[in-house]
C-alpha cells in the first residue's frame, strides 16, 4: 500500500503548470504554532482531500540511518494514543474513503480522500498523527518486516530496480541525495527506539508542516475545525538544520557497468542540473520533452522508429530542492550492441546543441505543456497536493496559477544553451544495465 | 512554596484552555459524519446520425478540455487458425491511412498536445478544446481510411511473436490460457488462444476484411465529454463522420458455455516452477445490468475483494501465510461472464491452498453474513462510488452502458439506493447462484513432479487432467517402436556423430564462436584437454569477463574478477564435460539412463531419454529419430534465490570435423533468458598448455 516514491520512468508528469483560464482559487494562512493551513474550495463533486506535507525527506537523514523518512510513512499509520494499531485505515474505508502516503528525497506527504461530511474525520486522524502518533517498539518490529517486503517488490524485484540508488551514489558524493528514500534495512535494522521518537519529535511537528485541504468544503466551518483539532498541538523543541553542503561540481564523466537480471540492455545517462525553480530548470525540462514527450519526439523517432535500436527511450528531470539530475534512458531491442544504442542518443543531444529546434517543434512543446497544465489539476486531491508543494519549496502556492509563465519565457536559444551547458560528457554519470548470465 | 505550585498550576490550566480553544477537546471521540451529501449525476445527450452512429454527449464546462471515444459494438468474432489478427487490426489502425503515413500522424497528434490511441474495437482521443478539430482530423482519417501497411505489420509481428516466445514460461500467462480455454471451449471466441503458427499466418488482407466488416457507423457509439455543447458536439460528429458509410451489420451467435458437472483439475506443467498459480474459476451467465449485480457485486467484496478485508485474504495470506495476496472477482458480460478467485502460493501448500479456498466459497454460499462485514463493505463501496464521479469519463461511461445494454435511464442514479438496499439474505441468494466450489474449473500452473499428483481428490473424476502452455492437451510420449531402446539410442547417436573409435581420437580441441545475449554478441571460447580438463571462457573486446575452468580436480567461476569454487555439483558436471566420451561412461558414474518414448518436437520426432543422477537431479535429452543426433536438452539450473529453472537447449546445427560431428549452434532458454550460441572453428588435438586450465 504506502507507497514509496521513486522516480519512475513516467514522472514527466510531475510537470505542473496553470493557464490564466482555470485560476484555481485558494485561502492560506499560518495557525499561532507555525502550521501552514492552505484551503481550496469545490463544490463539483461531494468529496474533500484532507493532507499533510511534512518538509522532511530522506536527505534530512543521519548518512547512517538512511530510509528513515520512509519508515516513517510506514510507521504513521500504527495508530496513535486515541487510535488502535491497525484502526487507521479501518476508519478511512469505512468512512468510505481511501488514504496513502508517499516519500521523496525532499518530503513526506500523507493525504485521505473521503466523502465530503466526514471532513472531521480526516482532520482528527490527521492530528493524532502529528500529536501524538506511536511510535514504539511492537510498530517498529511490524514495520521492519512490510518495508522488507516492500524493498523486494519494489526494487529487487523490480525491472531496473536498482537503477535510481546505482544513479544517486556515482552523481552525488557529499550531498545527502546520494542515497535513495527507501534507505538502508541494516540501518533501519541497527536503530534503536529512542532514534524512532526522535524522529518524530524533530521532524513531525506543526511548524514543519503543510496542512492543504482542497474539495468540497465550507472554509469557515473548516476553519474552525482546524483550530479545534490542530490549535493545541505544540511546536517542536528541537531545531531542524537542513543540509547545506552542495554537492561539488562533477569534473568527468562516470561509467560503469551493472549486471542484473533484466533481459534487455538499459543505457542510462544521468547530468547534473540546477534546483527546480531556477530559470535553467525550465530550459532543460523543454529540452526533455523535445527528445522524449510523445511518439514524434527526436529520441523514439531516431532510436526507435528509424533505426529501431530501442524499444523504448524516455529523458525526465528528476525535480530536487537542492540541484537534482536530469535522466536519459533507452532499453535497447534484443540483439542491439548498447554502445550503438548510445551513440544514437548522443547524436541526437549533439544536434540539440548545434542546431536550435525548429518554430514548430518549438510551438508543439507549448502546446503539450498547456496541455498538461490544464489536465493536471483535474483532481482535488492533485490540487491539494500540488498547492502544498508550491508552498513548501518556494513559499508561494499561486505557483500553481503562475508556474506556466515560466515554461513560456524559455526561448529556442535558451532550450540549446541548457544543452551546451549541462548535456556535456564531464557532467555524467553513464551507466550500461546488462543481464547477468550463468553460461553452461 | 505550596502556593507557589498552586499558582503556577492555575496559570498553565488557564494556558491550556487557552490555547485548546473554548471547549475542550476531548480526542478519544471519532467525530461523527455529518450529514451525507447530495449524489448528482449529471445528464447526458443522445443524438444518432443518418449513418447510424450514436451521438452520446457529457458536457463539463470546468476545464477547457474534451475528449472523443468512438466504440464499436460488434459480436465477438471467431479467428479460428489466426488467432490474434483481431487484436492486430485495432493496434494498426493508427499505423498509417491513405493520405498519411505513421510518422505524420504521430507528429500531428504531439503538435496539439493531443492523445490519441487505437484499438480492435475502437479510437480514442483527448485534447484542449481549442484543438478538437485538427484532432478529429486525424481521428475521422484513421477510422475512414486505415491501410496497415505490410512494413509495420511485420514491425508489430515480430513484438507479438517475441511477446509469445516469454509468456510461454510466464505462469501468469500461461494460466489465464488454460482458464480461457477451458471456461469458454476453444468453439466460442472467448477461448481462443494466439499461438505462433496462428500469429505467423496473418496477412494485411486479414486485417482489411476486418475492418471492412466489423468497424461500421450503425454499430458504434461516439461518446463526447468536456467542454462542449451538445450542438456542437453534433456538427463535430456530422462533420468528421458523417462520410462513413452504414453497411450491413454481421451478427454472430455462440452457444452459452456449459459449465462443468463436477469439479475439474486442470494442471499446466511448469518446469522447476517453485510457485503455482491457481485458478479457480467458470463462465457464469452475469450480464450488465442483471437484477441481482449489485447484490453480486457486494457478495464478491466480502469473499474476495477489498484491499485486505476480503475473506481470501484474511484467510490465505493473514491467517496461513500461504501467499501474498488472494483475490477473486464477477465480471459481467454482455454474451457472458465469468467468476474467478486465485493467488500464487508457495508448491508445497498448493492442496491446502486449495481447500481453504473450496471452503470460503463454500462458506459464502451457506451462511448469511454479519451486519458488520456487510455494513462496512457497503460503506466502502459507496465511498468508491462518490469518488468516481470527480472524473468526466464516469458518466461517460455510465451513459455508454445505459445505451448500449438498454438499461433503465436512472440505473446509476439509484445506484446508491440500490447498494444501500441490499440485505444479508440477498447476499446469499447472490452466492447461491454464481458461487459454484462444486461445478468449477480448478486450473494450477505449476511443478507437476511436486504438485499434481496431489491435486486428483478435488476433482470429480478423481484425475489430474494436463495442459500445455496454450491450453491444448498435453500429450505424453508416444511408445517408441519395438525392439528401441536406451541403449540403441545412444549408440545410434555415437554413430550419428562418427562413430566411437573417431571420438576416442578426440583428445584436445579449442571451439570459438559467438554468443548472443540480450542484445550482446560476445567471443566465446571453449577448451579440453585429456578428456579431463575444460573451460569455458566470455571475452568482451577481447578480454574475458567470465570463465568457468575445471582442471581436473577444481572448478572456479570467475565473473567480472571475483572467482568463486564451484559447487559440488557443479564439479560433477563439469567432470563430466570434460570427458569428450563422458556420455558413453554414463553407467560408470551411476547415472541411469531411461527412455521415455518418441515426442513431437518442433524438428521432428525425437526419443526422450531422462538422465536420473545419483544425486537425485534429472534432466531429458531429445536425439531426432531420422539422424539420430541429439536434438535438444532440459536440464534444471539452480538460480540465485535458492529455486530450479529448467534451461531448454536446441541444437540447431552440426558440423563435422575430423569426422566428428561437433553443435555449431545452439539456442538456450532459461526462463526469461535466452541466448545463441555459434560455433565457427573447432581445432583438434592442438597442444593446449595446462596453464589454460589453471583455477589459481
Amino acid at each position: 500500500m504506502l507507497r514509496y516514491l521513486s522516480i519512475v520512468f513516467l514522472a514527466v508528469a510531475g510537470l505542473s503548470v496553470q493557464a490564466q483560464t482555470n485560476k484555481i482559487e485558494f485561502e492560506e494562512y499560518d495557525l499561532k504554532n507555525g502550521l501552514h493551513v492552505i484551503l481550496h474550495e469545490d463544490h463539483s463533486t461531494p468529496i474533500v482531500a484532507v493532507t499533510v506535507m511534512y518538509h522532511v525527506g530522506s536527505k534530512n537523514e543521519d548518512p547512517n540511518r538512511t530510509g528513515m523518512a520512509h519508515f516513517f510513512e510506514h510507521l504513521l499509520f500504527e495508530g496513535s494514543e486515541n487510535i488502535s494499531r491497525g484502526e487507521y485505515t479501518a476508519y478511512v474505508e469505512n468512512a468510505g474513503g481511501t488514504l496513502n502516503a508517499n516519500t521523496t528525497n525532499d518530503r513526506t506527504f500523507y493525504y485521505e480522500v473521503l466523502p465530503s461530511n466526514q471532513l472531521e474525520l480526516g482532520l482528527w486522524l490527521e492530528s493524532e498523527r502529528m500529536l501524538h502518533a506511536k511510535v514504539e517498539q511492537v510498530g517498529i518490529e511490524t514495520q521492519r518486516e512490510v518495508v522488507k517486503e516492500e524493498k523486494r517488490q519494489r526494487v529487487d524485484n523490480q525491472p531496473y530496480g536498482s537503477l535510481l540508488e546505482e544513479t544517486m551514489k556515482r552523481a552525488y558524493h557529499v550531498h545527502p541525495y546520494r542515497w535513495t528514500t527507501i534507505g538502508s534495512l541494516d540501518h533501519l535494522n541497527a536503530a534503536q527506539e529512542q532514534e524512532f521518537i526522535d524522529f518524530y519529535n524533530k521532524f513531525y511537528v506543526p511548524e514543519n508542516a503543510v496542512l492543504s485541504i482542497a474539495g468540497d468544503i465550507d472554509a469557515d466551518a473548516t476553519k474552525d475545525m482546524i483550530k479545534k483539532y490542530f490549535g493545541s498541538i505544540p511546536r517542536g523543541e528541537v531545531s531542524i538544520v537542513r543540509p547545506s553542503t552542495p554537492e561539488p561540481p562533477q569534473t568527468g564523466e562516470i561509467r560503469d557497468t551493472i549486471w542484473g537480471k533484466d533481459q534487455l540492455p538499459l543505457v542510462l545517462q544521468a547530468y547534473h542540473i540546477p534546483a527546480q525553480g531556477s530559470d535553467e530548470f525550465y530550459a532543460v525540462d523543454m529540452l526533455n520533452q523535445v527528445l522524449s514527450q510523445g511518439e514524434s519526439s527526436r529520441l523514439n523517432r531516431a532510436v526507435v522508429e528509424e533505426k529501431q535500436l530501442a524499444l523504448f527511450c524516455g529523458a525526465f528531470s528528476f525535480a530536487l530542492e537542492d540541484p537534482g539530475l536530469t535522466l536519459g534512458f533507452s532499453m535497447a531491442n534484443l540483439g542491439v550492441d548498447p554502445m550503438q544504442v548510445e551513440e544514437a542518443m548522443n547524436e541526437e543531444i549533439e544536434k540539440l546543441q548545434n542546431e536550435l529546434i525548429t518554430e514548430r517543434e518549438f510551438q508543439k512543446l507549448r502546446n503539450q505543456i498547456e496541455n498538461d497544465f490544464i489536465n493536471s489539476n483535474s483532481s482535488v486531491a492533485g490540487i491539494a497536493e500540488s498547492l502544498a508543494n508550491y508552498h513548501m519549496y518556494y513559499g508561494d502556492a499561486n505557483l500553481l496559477n503562475t508556474e506556466i509563465e515560466r515554461y513560456l519565457s524559455v526561448t529556442r536559444e535558451d532550450i540549446m544553451a541548457a544543452a551546451k551547458k549541462y548535456y556535456v560528457p564531464e557532467n555524467r554519470v553513464v551507466l550500461y544495465f546488462l543481464q547477468e548470465q550463468i553460461v553452461e | 512554596m505550596k502556593n507557589t505550585m498552586i499558582y503556577l498550576a492555575g496559570a498553565l490550566a488557564f494556558l491550556l484552555t487557552a490555547c485548546g480553544g473554548a471547549t475542550k477537546l476531548d480526542r478519544s471521540m471519532v467525530p461523527e459524519p455529518a450529514s451525507a451529501p447530495q449524489i448528482n449525476l449529471s445528464n447526458y445527450t443522445k443524438h444518432v446520425l443518418d449513418n447510424g452512429l450514436t451521438l452520446i454527449v457529457v458536457e463539463n464546462h470546468k476545464l477547457p478540455r474534451v475528449s472523443y471515444r468512438l466504440s464499436v459494438d460488434r459480436d465477438p468474432v471467431m479467428e479460428g487458425s489466426k488467432a490474434g489478427y483481431v487484436s492486430m487490426a485495432g493496434d494498426l489502425m493508427r499505423a498509417g491511412t491513405k493520405t498519411r503515413s505513421k510518422a505524420q500522424i504521430d507528429e500531428a497528434v504531439d503538435f496539439i498536445g493531443a492523445r490519441m490511441n487505437t484499438s480492435s474495437t475502437g479510437v480514442s482521443g483527448s485534447c484542449l478544446k481549442k484543438h478538437s478539430d485538427e484532432l478529429l482530423t486525424l481521428m475521422s482519417d484513421v477510422v475512414l481510411s486505415p491501410t496497415f501497411p505490410e512494413e509495420e505489420l511485420e514491425k508489430l509481428r515480430k513484438q507479438v511473436l517475441s511477446g509469445l516466445a516469454s509468456a510461454e514460461s510466464d505462469p501468469g500467462e500461461m494460466s489465464s490460457n488454460i482458464s480461457q480455454v477451458l471456461r469458454y471451449g476453444k468453439e466460442h471466441p472467448y477461448g481462443e488462444v494466439q499461438t505462433r503458427k496462428s500469429v505467423e499466418s496473418i496477412t494485411q488482407s486479414d486485417l482489411i476484411d476486418y475492418y471492412n466488416t466489423y468497424f461500421l457507423p450503425n454499430q458504434s457509439y461516439l461518446v463526447v465529454v468536456g467542454d462542449i455543447t451538445g450542438e456542437e458536439a453534433l456538427a463535430q460528429a456530422n462533420k468528421y463522420f458523417g462520410a462513413w458509410e452504414k453497411k450491413t451489420i454481421r451478427r454472430n451467435d455462440y452457444a452459452m458455455p456449459k459449465q462443468p458437472s463436477g469439479n475439474r483439475v486442470a494442471f499446466v506443467p511448469l518446469n522447476g516452477a517453485v510457485q503455482s498459480q491457481i485458478d479457480i474459476t467458470y463462465a457464469v451467465d452475469f450480464k450488465p445490468g442483471a437484477e441481482d449485480a449489485v447484490a453480486a457485486s457486494v457478495m464478491n467484496s466480502i469473499l474476495g475483494g477489498g484491499v485486505f478485508s476480503g475473506r481470501l485474504m484474511q484467510n490465505l495470506r493473514e491467517d496461513k501465510g500461504y501467499t501474498y495476496g488472494a483475490r477473486s472477482s464477477m465480471v459481467q458480460d454482455p454474451v457472458v461472464g465469468y467468476f474467478t478467485a486465485g493467488a500464487s502460493v508457495r508448491n508445497e501448500v498448493t492442496d491446502s491452498s486449495i481447500v481453504e479456498f473450496l471452503f470460503e466459497l463454500k462458506r459464502m454460499t451457506e451462511e448469511l453474513v454479519p451486519d458488520s462485514t456487510l455494513q462496512f463493505v457497503k460503506n466502502s463501496m459507496n465511498g468508491s462510488f462518490a469518488r468516481s464521479l470527480e472524473s468526466p469519463q464516469t458518466i461517460a461511461r455510465f451513459a455508454l452502458n445505459i445505451e448500449r445494454y438498454q438499461l433503465p435511464a436512472d440505473y446509476y442514479a439509484t445506484y446508491l439506493e440500490r447498494l444501500e438496499a441490499v440485505t444479508a439474505e440477498d447476499v446469499l441468494a447472490a452466492a447461491k447462484k454464481y458461487i459454484k466450489p462444486g461445478n468449477a474449473f480448478i486450473t494450477v500452473v505449476g511443478n507437476k513432479d511436486e504438485v499434481a499428483d496431489k491435486l486428483a481428490r478435488f476433482s470429480s473424476k478423481g484425475e489430474v487432467e494436463f495442459f500445455d502452455a496454450y491450453g491444448n492437451e498435453w500429450v505424453d510420449y508416444r511408445a517408441a517402436p519395438e525392439g528401441i531402446t536406451a541403449d540403441v539410442v545412444w549408440e545410434a547417436y555415437f554413430n550419428a556423430l562418427g562413430g566411437k573409435e573417431k571420438m576416442a581420437k578426440v583428445k584436445s580441441y579449442k571451439q570459438s564462436g559467438k554468443m548472443a545475449m540480450q542484445g550482446m554478441e560476445l567471443d566465446m571460447n571453449s577448451y579440453m584437454k585429456d578428456n579431463s580438463k575444460v573451460k569455458m571462457e566470455v571475452l568482451m573486446g577481447g578480454a574475458p569477463v567470465m570463465s568457468q575452468v575445471f582442471d581436473g580436480k577444481k572448478g572456479v567461476i570467475s565473473q567480472m574478477g571475483m572467482k568463486q569454487e564451484m559447487s559440488p555439483e557443479d564439479q560433477a558436471r563439469m567432470q563430466e564435460e570434460a570427458d569428450f566420451m563422458g556420455e558413453t561412461r554414463l553407467a560408470e558414474r551411476g547415472v541411469k539412463s531411461e527412455l521415455l518414448g518418441v515426442a513431437d518436437l518442433d524438428s521432428g520426432d525425437a526419443f526422450v531419454i531422462k538422465l536420473s543422477r545419483p544425486s537425485g537431479s534429472t534432466e531429458l535429452h531429445y536425439f531426432d529419430v531420422k539422424t539420430g543426433l541429439k536434438v535438444q536438452t532440459e536440464i534444471p539450473n539452480p538460480t540465485p534465490d535458492g529455486g530450479e529453472i529448467m534451461a531448454v537447449s536446441k541444437i540447431m546445427d552440426y558440423k563435422e570435423f575430423e569426422g566428428v560431428k561437433f553443435p555449431v549452434k545452439i539456442q538456450q532458454i532459461a526462463g526469461p533468458q535466452q541466448l545463441t550460441i555459434t560455433i565457427s572453428k573447432v581445432e583438434l588435438n592442438t597442444k593446449l598448455p595446462d596453464s589454460t586450465f589453471a583455477t589459481e
